[in-house]
């Protein structure tokens, strides 16, 4: 079992939902889908490099013949897969925090659901749907996803600054230097092994 | 299309795992012995295989019940799930995978019900999709970046910090003649290996919490 690999945590949940209310789930998604400012949230909290959401209706599950029992189950289920940074106590908490209200209308249609706040039940709630990860890959465990759109940026940077410097004097090159300087300052931190944090 | 969000594909794959009473250990149990041999740095057989950004793989032993008044139901057979976060087109991504690493595929998908090899890549990559789930909602934080430019971007960042540091209040010609050379080594160097942890740093000492 490996829920974490270098930077990056593997978190994945199943909770059931009545049929009907797998309408409303899914017009909610649709919604978030094609109104990207609705993302805006999930965009800033900037701890997650990918996240995913999959409703399985209760026919659905994948089904291959050749001796398999299909699966037909009362409630429709939801997935849910998230790749973050940091600790689990912090991810839940911040969810909880800052997409309080949408957490809210995503999984209020799950059984059982407590609401996210107050935080204690919700990861109660969390804790007994989530399911441990046997094994776990990513391409850049050294890097968060703050180290992700900070690295692309000071590549960007730094092709403009190569195209200019080719054919440009050294004065000209010296003030266009100091600007790229200027420009990716805040997009030096170091990657590599992540703190230990209890 | 909810499976993509920019360049990045999410592939949610749930396979039956075989369930024979007679097999000792378990297939599940055979499955999540595999997995925990297998390495997950740049010797892992997603790091071998190209285009894959994050991959998981779960055996999910059944739902879970969230106590009454819920309904206690359970599943039939247990799912090996594989949940991959990849570049572009399925079928490239799933026949890179059977190409590079036949098997690693086979050792761990061998175990589940109508599983037809790789050897035919056909058969394997339409087995692939009877098992995929379409995903409803799909978020990346960077969606327009493939893996070998992320890995490049994390180099590039690396050696501008030592550059940055290393050249300061240095006179214009001679900066921009070593800028010059330093763009040129670093753009022959090869793109890192996914999955490695990038040069080992001096740890740095005298921080205010020591």
């Amino acid at each position: 079992m490996s829920n974490i690999n270098g930077k990056v945590y593997a978190m994945n949940a199943i909770t059931p939902m009545k049929p009907w209310k797998t309408l409303v789930v899914k017009a909610f998604f649709l919604l978030l889908r094609l109104v990207k400012p609705l993302q805006k949230d999930l965009i800033n909290l900037s701890f997650i490099e990918f996240a995913r959401w999959v409703v399985i209706p209760r026919s659905r599950f994948p089904y291959v013949g050749q001796g398999q029992v299909k699966d037909e189950m009362k409630y429709d289920y939801l997935l849910f897969f998230s790749n973050f940074n940091g600790t689990w106590n912090q991810y839940i908490d911040a969810f909880a925090d800052v997409l309080g209200s949408k957490l809210n209308l995503i999984w209020r249609w799950s059984e059982k659901f407590p609401g996210s706040n107050p935080v204690t039940g919700f990861k109660e709630y969390i804790a007994r749907v989530q399911f441990d990860t046997d094994y776990y890959f990513t391409a850049y465990p050294q890097a968060t996803a703050n180290d992700l759109k900070s690295a692309h940026i000071v590549q960007a940077s730094l092709d403009d600054l190569v195209q200019r410097a080719r054919s440009c004097s050294p004065a000209e090159f010296s003030t266009a230097y100091l600007n790229f300087v200027i420009q990716v300052q805040g997009h030096l931190g170091e990657t590599g092994e992540a703190p230990i944090v209890f | 299309m909810p499976n993509q969000n920019g360049s990045v594909f999410g592939l949610t794959i749930l396979s039956p795992i075989i369930d024979d009473e007679k097999a000792t250990p378990s297939h599940d149990l055979q499955i999540r012995k595999y997995l925990a041999t297998l390495p997950t740095g740049p010797e892992s057989p997603f790091a071998q295989a190209p285009g894959t950004h994050l991959a998981r793989l779960v055996v999910m032993d059944d739902v879970v019940f969230v106590g009454y008044p819920a309904i206690e139901e359970h599943l039939q057979s247990k799912y090996l799930v594989f949940e991959t976060n990849c570049d572009a087109d399925l079928d490239e991504y799933l026949s890179g995978l059977a190409k590079a690493v036949p098997d690693h595929l086979d050792a761990i998908w061998s175990h589940c019900v109508g599983y037809p090899g790789v050897a035919n890549s056909g058969a394997f990559i339409e087995y692939m999709k009877a098992c995929q789930l379409e995903t409803t909602l799909f978020f990346a934080a960077v969606n327009d970046k493939s893996v070998p430019v992320t890995l490049r971007a994390l180099q590039t960042q690396r050696a501008v910090t030592d550059f940055i540091a290393d050249h300061q209040g240095m006179e214009p010609a001679r900066l921009q003649k070593e800028f010059l050379e330093f763009v040129g080594k670093l753009e022959s160097e090869p793109v890192p290996k996914p999955g490695t942890m990038g040069p080992q740093r001096a740890l740095k000492t005298g921080g205010r919490n020591e």
